[in-house]
């Protein structure tokens, strides 16, 4: 075989169908690629180098681990990380189950006006996040709905300020959570639940199965890859709770309900701003959510 | 291939226009005219109103003089804007001119001193401000930025209301919170109405307290001084105290806190002088308010009746293309205009340009206040506020000593709380 004759055929072989295919489609998703690498890569990227720096404002200087170090010291950010840790073992669970509670009984074919319950569970998801936590900031104001309503039923003597004691504080934002965020877990179940055959559920009632035993054996398993994108999502959104810290509980009273978002941001934009420090923080959250979620896909290994 | 040869056509199509759209925006602010000068504020009735009519006055003499006012709603809307804005190094986004919180001057100024532009060296003089009003915005003995109003403490109380309980105006007046608390009792048995309301989770109070005694959360070397300044304690006490009797009360959020008074829930308030525009929105309340002083607290030498809330200062930046048309323009309206001076008056704005305060404006009785002539009275109180310590980190000191007063108030020791505050401060400032 001549040189030239080789040449040829490994240009031949270079450029098969599959080859052609594939360039083209590495160029459609160039943009996006892009895009993606410049809004969201570039300044991850950049927050990492800033997070080893510290100073304030735009005087920066390099200083390794010790926005690390120092950020153990930090009794307003330990503060915080409690704070989220308590949202997310309180409240995660809570709406989790009452959404799959939920999407069971949207997903009986026997129920009546189906669509306008799925409206009504769905719609809170459509509130802004903003304009629902000042809503529920003015409910459980001092002299808002809740107290109102307790007053005039006599259930209580003198209005109790809701958002100004720690752990009501932190209810407050519970219940508006999960409020606002149920329906959206609700429809990624339905979703899980209408992929499950219906002909597995017949023939588990010609078995004599009862309704729990159903639920156990057959729709929970069936729903794990969903129950697992739920869960690592809503802890995501949790670590990362923001709206509701500022605009409903201001992070009070005394930082009893302040999230970690919350407190970077004070640190950048309220305080004396030093956003090395403030870099080192949200990648302590990064951390946090990885691991969360390396933790459950470990223990829920959808491959089974 | 000629797939690939459309592929890349599409690219480079997108590629350009992405190119051309952010080539038009510098474009336009190429364009933009030298006589032009943009301005960031808040607060249109107040501050917005004060520009627009500096910008009539100096159009008189200069017709080509245009002024565009940009409402940013309030002052931490402006704040993260300059935050996002100096940090991000494109200096050219920001306005000619931006309106400054005085208690955040020197905090802006250290962390980003490339967004001033020195004001030392031009046609403003100085020396016809109050003194105390310039040094928020000097730094190392330059200028960085042009004196505008002021926040002497008013308290504003219901005439009326008093009257029911058996008092008068003067029963207010020059007297010491613990007279206060003592005449607040009787007010809210007798007629139901608390006689102040506070914002929860702002420190106003407190620091208007601490500053008619002189006192402030910091040293003169600009570190903390809140778990060894007495003062604090005295005030902490004595607001809690408002709290316990409910003579004061606690609103969720700010609208809340105006709400308070101007739906006659509360016979009272007290805070910094430019409240008095909010006080007469409420029409249907005319002639039923006056003002009087502020009460010292008790025990401390130092007490006075007078003390200070708000008050901002305008700041010319590095995107200014024409700092001498600014610097003039601050020259003949906020440093020598009478006429800007008394045209603001009836909307509670007292500027720091020491002329102003012998106008024939500021001496007429105002019909709302029961014929009150409100901003005599204001800038009498205003020349007697004492001086106190600021500080670059005002804000971190605020919230914490807020913070400590808040576990106070639900049973922690007030020296531990403090001492965490100043922990607190302490570890802010050791970045």
């Amino acid at each position: 075989m001549s040189h030239k004759k080789q040449k040829q055929m490994q240009i031949k072989s270079k450029l098969t169908v599959e080859n052609k295919l594939s360039i083209t489609g590495w160029f459609f998703i160039l943009p996006a690629t892009l895009l993606i690498f410049a809004m969201s890569f570039y300044p991850m990227f950049k927050a990492l180098y800033m997070s080893f720096r510290t100073g304030i404002g735009v005087n920066m200087e390099w200083a390794g681990l010790y926005n690390f170090t120092r950020m153990l010291k930090d009794k307003i950010f330990m503060q915080s990380v409690r704070n989220n840790f308590f949202y997310l073992i309180i409240q995660v669970p809570i709406m989790l189950v009452l959404a799959i509670t939920l999407a069971s009984i949207l997903n009986n074919p026997k129920l009546k006006y189906k669509g306008l319950f799925r409206i009504l569970l769905f719609l809170p998801c459509a509130t802004p996040l903003v304009a629902y936590s000042v809503i529920f900031r003015s409910l459980f104001a001092i002299d808002g709905y809740f107290n109102t309503i307790l007053l005039n039923f006599g259930i209580l003597s003198k209005a109790y300020n809701f958002l100004g004691h720690p752990t009501s504080a932190k209810i407050v934002i519970i219940i508006a959570l999960i409020w606002r965020w149920t329906g959206y877990n609700i429809v990624f179940y339905l979703a899980g639940l209408q992929n499950i055959d219906p002909s597995i559920y017949e023939a588990v009632k010609l078995e004599g199965a009862s309704k729990f035993q159903t639920f156990f054996s057959i729709t929970a398993p069936l729903l794990k890859p969903m129950i697992l994108l739920t869960s690592i999502m809503s802890i995501n959104g949790t670590l990362q709770l923001f709206d509701e810290s500022v605009n409903l509980t201001a992070g009070g009273p005394a930082n009893a309900s302040i999230t970690m978002s919350h407190y970077i941001y004070n640190l950048s934009f309220k305080y004396v701003p030093n956003f090395g420090y403030a870099a080192a923080l949200s990648y302590v959250i990064l951390l946090l959510v990885a691991f969360l979620a390396l933790i459950q896909m470990k223990v829920v290994d959808v491959r089974d | 291939m000629k797939k690939i040869l459309f592929t890349l056509a599409c690219i480079t199509i997108a590629a350009s226009s992405l190119l051309m759209a952010s080539g038009q925006k510098e474009a336009t602010v190429d364009t933009s005219k030298s006589d032009e000068l943009v301005v960031w504020l808040w607060d249109m009735g107040f501050n917005g109103a004060t520009m627009q009519k500096a910008a009539e006055i100096y159009k008189e003499d200069h017709p080509e003089f245009n002024l565009v006012i940009e409402d940013q709603g309030d002052w931490n809307t402006l704040q993260t804007k300059l935050t996002t804005i100096a940090s991000s190094g494109k200096l050219d986004s920001l306005p000619d001119i931006l309106l400054i919180q005085d208690n955040a001057f020197q905090k802006n100024y250290m962390s980003f001193p490339e967004v001033f532009t020195d004001l030392s060296n031009t046609n403003i003089d100085y020396t016809q401000f109050a003194s105390g009003k310039t040094g928020y915005s000097v730094i190392d003995g330059k200028n960085y930025g042009v004196p505008f109003d002021n926040g002497a403490v008013i308290f504003g109380y219901r005439t009326d209301i008093l009257a029911k309980a058996g008092y008068t105006i003067d029963d207010f007046t020059d007297i010491t919170w613990s007279q206060w608390l003592k005449q607040a009792r009787v007010v809210l048995e007798k007629t139901g109405k608390p006689l102040l309301s506070a914002q929860a989770g702002s420190s106003d109070i407190i620091n208007m307290m601490l500053q008619s005694a002189g006192a402030s959360l910091f040293n003169t070397d600009g570190s903390p001084n809140i778990v060894n300044n007495d003062v604090l304690y005295k005030v902490a006490e004595t607001y809690m105290q408002m709290l316990d009797d409910g003579t004061c009360i606690e609103a969720t959020d700010w609208s809340g806190y105006t709400n308070s008074f101007s739906s006659g829930a509360v016979a009272g308030t007290m805070t910094g002088c430019w409240i008095a525009a909010t006080i007469q929105g409420a029409t249907d309340q005319a002639g039923k308010w006056k003002i009087t002083n502020m009460p010292s607290l008790d025990g401390i030498p130092t007490a006075t009746n007078y003390s200070n809330n708000g008050g901002s200062s305008w700041a010319v930046t590095s995107a200014c293309k024409n700092v001498d048309l600014a610097a003039d323009f601050f020259a003949m309206t906020f440093g020598s205009s009478m006429e800007l001076y008394d045209a603001v008056a009836q909307n509670g704005v007292l500027g720091t340009y020491l002329p102003s305060a012998n106008s024939s404006v500021y001496s007429q009785p105002n019909e709302f206040f029961s014929g009150q002539p409100i901003m005599s009275i204001i800038t009498e109180f205003a020349g007697k506020v004492p001086a106190i310590e600021g500080g670059a980190y005002y804000y971190d000191a605020r919230d914490a000593v807020c913070t400590a007063i808040t576990q106070i108030q639900s049973g922690a020791v007030a020296k531990e709380a403090f001492q965490d505050a100043q922990d607190t401060v302490n570890f802010m400032m050791g970045n």
